[in-house]
């Protein structure tokens, strides 16, 4: 195809082509995780914004739904850190004397297992979702939290409690 | 014992948002994206002005054909369309459609207005027709035609709107608003958009001004013509070059001439659209 000079493919195209397929799979993927319409669309534009950001990079990142789906992540963990840093001593720390775990034999339901991690602090609440709702490998999270394998292991631990303990009171106060 | 966390694995099902801010997030992505080209030539952009054009539309018979044809000659890529009778032309200024299953073979201008209300009032009582406004996502639009049966639009932008400074390679430069009756259509946009006209320097060729400075982007009215149509002028970095590719695509085309302003041709396309290119210095 013979094209007028300076009218190359180029990467900004490629992300307005990719819009209409990505922005559904961005945005249900936010939402599903942070339960809120409002908060979903802000971290999308954010996530396009980002993506708009990044195609100015020269070698530009190869575009896919997959790695806005990698941006929306990231943005969503930019949110909790955000969140935690707002809640951070408003809440009563609890619960650090033991880390090891007691095993767990419980069927979660996923109404009330969504509705428990809505209630948990947005660090918990982060490291449980990326772990076990996106089935990430604990490095992955660990990466993308910017900690350590074992420090992520110990937040990890930490958030099947608070979480454990949440879920038994609400089915506790439900029965 | 499996982990009962694992039951919360959830594979996100894609979910399509409010189209509303679907189309808003769009426009700021393109916006964004028109930025860093812009960027790059140090051009500078302004809000429209009332009576600026804001958005035009090819009117065309079969617009995927279109599409390749000013795919071809002016570099025109498309940002995927919602229908396939139309197309977007992606990150031009003004914003630029494609719009197929139209016999008027013409281009079809939508012009900013402060008060679209005031608008539609003003072009019935100038003889002309205007449909009731209709909120669409980039503003609030009025369908019309004047009193000499050429249609347009009039919209309140909902504030993505930009206009141009300058033209580059597969934007719109110029604007030839062609009437039967030059000083009807004088009366009829006068009274309805406050523009106003200084003689041209072709026979019954008048500039467009609104405010006392050039309309954006630059427009001209011209009468005793046989029909009523607007005729765009595109500018293309080399008029040769858009030329032979315009013939070799089944358009037309007269030689490059070299005007005070940069050599244009006037060309018609494959469907027998009239157009001009211009490599305007």
């Amino acid at each position: 195809m013979r094209l007028p000079a300076g009218v190359e493919p180029d990467p900004r195209a490629a992300l307005l082509a990719l819009y209409d397929a990505a922005l559904p799979e961005v945005y249900g993927y936010l939402l599903s995780r942070c339960g809120q319409r409002s908060l979903a669309e802000d971290l999308t534009a954010e996530v396009f914004l980002a993506a708009v950001e990044a195609v100015r990079k020269r070698p530009p990142p190869q575009l896919s739904t997959a790695w806005l789906v990698g941006v929306a992540r990231n943005k969503l963990v930019d949110h909790w850190r955000r969140a935690e840093r707002e809640q951070r001593g408003l809440r009563v720390v609890h619960g650090q004397a033991h880390e090891h775990e007691d095993p767990w034999d419980a069927r979660l339901d996923a109404m009330v297992a969504r509705e428990v991690l809505g209630e948990l602090g947005p660090h918990h609440r982060g490291a449980l979702i990326l772990r076990y709702l996106d089935g990430l490998p604990v490095p992955e999270v660990a990466r993308l939290l910017d900690r350590t394998v074992h420090a992520t292991e110990t937040l990890l631990v930490r958030a099947r409690k608070a979480f454990r303990e949440a879920y038994e009171r609400r089915e506790g106060r439900d029965v | 014992m499996s982990d009962p966390f694992e039951a919360l694995w959830d594979p996100a099902m894609p979910l399509d948002p409010d189209p509303r801010f679907a189309a808003r997030l769009r426009a700021r992505v393109e916006r964004a994206l028109l930025d860093d080209v812009r960027g790059q030539t140090m051009r500078t952009q302004t809000r429209l002005r009332h009576g600026d054009v804001g958005y035009v539309t090819l009117q065309v018979p079969d617009a995927g054909r279109a599409a390749s044809f000013y795919q071809e000659v002016l570099g025109w890529r498309y940002t995927p369309g919602a229908s396939p009778q139309g197309r977007e032309v992606a990150g031009v200024v003004p914003s630029h459609g494609i719009w197929g299953g139209q016999e008027t073979r013409t281009l079809w201008a939508c012009y900013q207005v402060d008060d679209v209300h005031d608008a539609v009032r003003r072009v019935r009582e100038a003889g002309g027709r205007a449909e009731e406004p209709a909120r669409r996502p980039y503003g609030l639009i009025s369908t019309c035609a004047d009193d000499q049966g050429l249609g347009f639009g009039v919209y309140e932008d909902a504030g993505e709107g930009l206009a141009p400074d300058g033209a580059e390679p597969g934007e719109l430069a110029y604007l030839t608003v062609e009437v039967p009756d030059a000083a009807r259509a004088r009366a009829f946009y006068g009274e309805v958009f406050g523009w106003e006209f200084r003689p041209g320097n072709v026979e019954d060729g008048w500039q467009v001004h609104v405010g006392g400075a050039e309309l954006r982007p630059m427009t001209g009215l011209l009468g005793g013509r046989e029909r009523a149509a607007v005729v765009p002028m595109y500018a293309v970095a080399d008029t040769h070059e858009a030329v032979a590719r315009v013939r070799s695509l089944g358009g037309t085309s007269t030689e490059p001439e070299r005007m005070p302003y940069g050599v244009t041709a006037e060309c018609t396309d494959d469907q027998g659209i009239r157009f001009y290119v211009g490599d305007l210095a």
